[in-house]
């Protein structure tokens, strides 16, 4: 039975409306920004011009700290993927206080201020050598991402029923067979969840790279703060139009997929 | 052979050993020594501290920081509380549209929004330009380089953050109390007001929490809209660092931040299911 | 970084890391030209090798600077020239030659630096503790170096200056001097200051009636550096900040400020960036400030090679052309005659300019930079 909407319903819902715009609308005035044909950050008053795209994707710099960041983005997906699905199903076996304590450590990184952080891996990659290198950014952006992947992983298992394990176990099965056949296929969407967090954390990183990486390392979010703070062009705006798209085809794709399976 | 004599609690750990070691070793431990250079740098003792609790400009500063969290915090929450409301209760039509809008700016970098905020609210940014164009203002309004500025663009930031917790509390309520309560002749505003919000609270407070903690770290948002004047304490903190090479001050302040932070939490531990609010994050 | 922790004598780093950046734009807007542009690509990768003797040998002589690309200005201008002249291989390293690093060099005994671009700061003090070398006056020509900007233990290289800017489309008036930055009724608009005390207070005493020559005489004790700190907290209403001169150039650029006090480099870059009529510099009552070269004790080339090259780079048709790249204020007094007409009014250095100008004062700064920087802080937030 549909019920009329009253006084009250619409307008909360007009004012969620105008709230997901104020949430939209800003991120979009960077696509007329993009298209100025002038040289600096206006919007197109006489005709479009898709010259700062050019720019964006004839530009060396632009280009290389683009491919930077996707590289250490999948390094880091990849290998916070790994650890932490090995770590959530491990504490899942355990759920014992200790490993409860263990997951409490292992989420540290989303509550501790990014300057403070940033400021710790300072100091110590200089004792490692790893300050301006790519194994130093892959390294700290794992530790970022990890906490997502655990907690998504973790959120995963919460649906796999123990008896399961049990059966498998009572059955023969080793501990290592039993995590390969079937917990790990039930911790899959989390996996899946967590590598995009670890990609999108990585991808979107700045604050560590501004402290641990001086030249040779240029990622993209460090090469958009650069613009910024140096020459506020119209580039940036291209660049961030071009995210902007891809993340909305990403999400479209990816809640298209979860829709087509149950 | 080794595997054998390890007991399932043994194998157990080995999955969970690497992860955790990396992080007590690479993140854990660098943390720790930022509490070291603290007490030890320039020389040892607690003289840093001394002169943090002594320096007005960072008492200003922390001021400035619980000041903008709060505020970011509390439009948050009215905000995010709206939209959440909305999806759940008022059976809107595109449902899935409300829910992808608010994802969206999740996935995007804080530092593209910030500069979709700059090229918005500059002396010449869009707003100004367009206001003076169609003759609403006849100089530009300070929009930037200000709190309001950086509260704006934060409060943009940090509403997601703030929607899904109360979005999956939202999920969880019945509602037939509220039905009951209507039934029993109860106006819609005061079953809204005494059944439903109640029920919402834990969702609320989680997100409270979780908003007000991000905020207190900020640092990307206030250091590009802030114009210096909002000076939050992580950006207090590079500044010693890469202004000053202040390492003793920039540590101190850091141990001071994250006090502050641990306190905020654990103090909300009384009303908020910590758990919840980050374990157990959807 | 704990090779840093020097904190005293600090030589302003970011202004030297600022004309790396410039030098990156200057290439960018294709002011220099490719090959020293690749040269910087391939060197990016490499890194500094602190401790390596095999680096550098005597037939090398290495300078160092700041900055990625005030790198290839200086390879060029100063480097290549010199290469010639004296038919050794001339490399520059951006590495950073701070104080710290320096003395680190020194007493590791394994320094690969010959000359180093440094500040009058660091040359007093470093000089004092023995690391570095007094500069052989019998091969550079005193007569080369503007008065007094030469010590025992370094020499002045070239000058920058803190200068008033304004942008007139957004004024009615044009302010003339600190007096009229400081009043905010006539000259209505925001203005612009560095976010660290450096280089701030002296307009601010100017803008209280001290003449350029008695600004250190009227912040001399507590109640004067008070005085100049109110001074900012009765504008700061009207205050952005600038951390970086990129961002100060930003400023104007975005129209977001219409005065400024910012570094002559940049106002240097701005007069050809931004429109015609719409910004103008002036050196009255401006803040002089000189870099310093300074040599490492042991230095690999040995000193000969490293007073021959310092005394090579006081010429004045190249301190022209280094004028002319980026905007630093030639060292050499024979160089402002030499100046093109139309780039006089932007020598920071020149006689006339220096006239009305007053020299950043180092020794100061050692003493006061601590507590004042907290003052300035809190009367911009507080």
């Amino acid at each position: 039975m549909m019920r009329q909407k009253t006084t009250f319903q619409l307008l909360m819902q007009t004012g969620a409306w105008v709230v997901l715009a104020f949430l939209l609308l800003p991120m979009l005035v960077v696509l007329p920004v993009s298209l100025t044909p002038n040289e600096y950050i206006s919007l197109p008053s006489d005709g479009f011009s898709l010259k700062h795209y050019q720019n964006y994707f004839t530009d060396p710099e632009w280009l290389s700290a683009t491919w930077t960041s996707i590289v250490i983005a999948l390094s880091v997906a990849v290998i916070a993927t790994v650890l932490g699905t090995a770590f959530s199903v491990g504490c899942w076996l355990l759920s014992d206080f200790w490993s409860t304590v263990a997951r409490w450590v292992l989420i540290v990184p989303i509550l501790v201020p990014p300057v403070v952080q940033a400021l710790g891996f300072y100091r110590f990659w200089v004792k490692l050598g790893l300050i301006d290198s790519m194994t130093g950014v892959i390294l700290a952006h794992t530790l970022l991402a990890l906490p997502y992947v655990s907690i998504a992983v973790f959120a995963a298992l919460a649906n796999l029923d123990r008896r399961i394990v049990q059966a498998a176990r009572s059955l023969g099965a080793s501990v290592w067979r039993t995590v390969i056949a079937v917990i790990v296929p039930a911790a899959r969407p989390g996996m899946i969840a967590g590598a995009v967090f670890a990609f999108i954390v990585s991808f979107d990183e700045i604050v560590g790279v501004l402290f641990i990486t001086v030249r040779s390392v240029q990622t993209l979010p460090k090469m958009i703060w650069q613009g910024i703070n140096e020459s506020i062009d119209p580039t940036i705006a291209a660049v961030a139009t071009v995210l902007t798209v891809v993340t909305i085809l990403i999400m479209v794709a990816v809640t298209w997929r979860w829709k087509a399976r149950p | 052979m080794i595997a054998r004599s390890l007991t399932d609690k043994g194998r157990y750990w080995i999955l969970i050993l690497p992860a955790l070691a990396i992080m007590l070793t690479f993140y854990i431990w660098p943390l720790v020594e930022i509490f070291g250079i603290s007490f030890s740098e320039p020389r040892p003792g607690f003289d840093n501290y001394a002169s943090m609790f002594d320096s007005r400009p960072i008492r200003t500063s922390f001021v400035i920081t619980f000041r903008v969290a709060a505020i970011t915090t509390i439009w948050c929450l009215v905000l995010g509380y709206i939209v959440s409301y909305a999806i759940y209760n008022t059976k809107p039509k595109y449902v899935g549209l409300m829910i992808a809008l608010v994802l969206l700016p999740f996935w995007l970098s804080v530092l593209i929004r910030s500069f979709a905020w700059i090229v918005l609210l500059g002396r010449s940014g869009v707003v100004n330009d367009s206001l003076g164009a169609i003759g609403l203002i006849d100089k530009p309004l300070p929009l930037m380089h200000n709190e309001f500025g950086v509260i704006l663009s934060m409060v943009h930031v940090m509403l997601p953050f703030a929607i899904l917790p109360i979005m999956a509390n939202m999920k969880g309520i019945n509602p037939s109390y509220v039905d009951a309560a209507r039934g029993l002749g109860a106006s819609e505003l005061r079953a809204f007001v005494s059944v439903y919000f109640p029920q919402t609270l834990p969702g609320v407070l989680s997100a409270a929490l979780l908003v007000f903690v991000l905020s207190l770290g900020f640092y990307i948002t206030p250091a590009l809209l802030g114009g210096g004047r909002v000076l939050m304490i992580s950006e207090y903190i590079t500044y010693q660092i890469q202004e000053l090479l202040n390492w003793g001050v920039g540590t101190s302040l850091s141990v001071a931040l994250l006090l502050a932070t641990a306190a905020v939490i654990l103090a909300a531990g009384r009303f908020v299911n910590l758990r919840r609010t980050f374990l157990e994050r959807g | 970084m704990s090779g840093d922790s020097f904190t005293f004598g600090q030589d302003d780093i970011e202004f030297k890391q600022d004309l790396g950046d410039i030098t990156l734009e200057r290439y960018k807007a294709g002011k220099i030209d490719r090959r020293s542009a690749l040269a910087m690509l391939g060197a990016l990768g490499l890194v500094p090798l602190l401790g390596d003797k095999a680096l550098a040998n005597a037939k090398e002589l290495v300078l160092v600077n700041w900055g990625g690309k005030a790198k290839d200005v200086l390879q060029e201008i100063m480097g290549d020239t010199y290469a010639k002249e004296a038919g050794i291989k001339v490399v520059v390293d951006g590495a950073g030659p701070s104080a710290g690093k320096i003395r680190a060099m020194v007493e590791s005994g394994a320094v690969v630096w010959d000359v180093c671009d440094s500040g009058p700061g660091s040359a007093i003090i470093l000089g004092e503790r023995g690391i570095t070398q007094p500069i052989d006056y019998s091969i550079v020509d005193k007569a080369n170096i503007i008065e007094p900007f030469t010590w025992e233990f370094g020499c002045a290289n070239y000058f920058y200056s803190y200068t008033l800017c304004c942008n007139p489309t957004m004024l009615e008036a044009v302010p003339q001097n600190w007096a009229d930055v400081w009043n905010v009724k006539d000259f209505p608009g925001k203005r612009t200051f560095r976010k660290s005390v450096r280089g701030m207070l002296e307009p601010a005493a100017m803008a209280m009636g001290a003449a350029p020559d008695e600004v250190y005489e009227f912040l001399g004790d507590e109640a004067g550096i008070k005085a100049a700190i109110q001074k900012y907290r009765d504008i700061r209403e009207h205050v952005i900040v600038w951390p970086s001169g990129s961002m100060s150039q930003q400023l104007f650029l975005q129209e977001e400020v219409a005065i400024g006090c910012i570094w002559s480099t940049r106002a240097h870059l701005l007069k050809d960036e931004m429109p015609d009529g719409s910004f103008t510099t002036t050196f009255n009552e401006g803040v002089l400030s000189p870099g310093a070269w300074v040599v490492p004790k042991h230095n690999p080339a040995g000193t000969e090679q490293a007073m021959r090259f310092i005394a090579h780079s006081a010429n004045p048709e190249l301190q022209v052309k280094w004028l002319e790249a980026m905007g630093p204020g030639p060292a050499n007094p024979a160089a402002a005659a030499l100046v093109p007409e139309e780039l006089k009014a932007w020598n920071p250095s020149s006689p006339e300019n220096r006239a009305t100008q007053t020299v950043y004062n180092d020794a100061w700064y050692a003493k006061n930079q601590i507590w004042a920087e907290e003052l300035y802080v809190d009367a911009l937030i507080n």
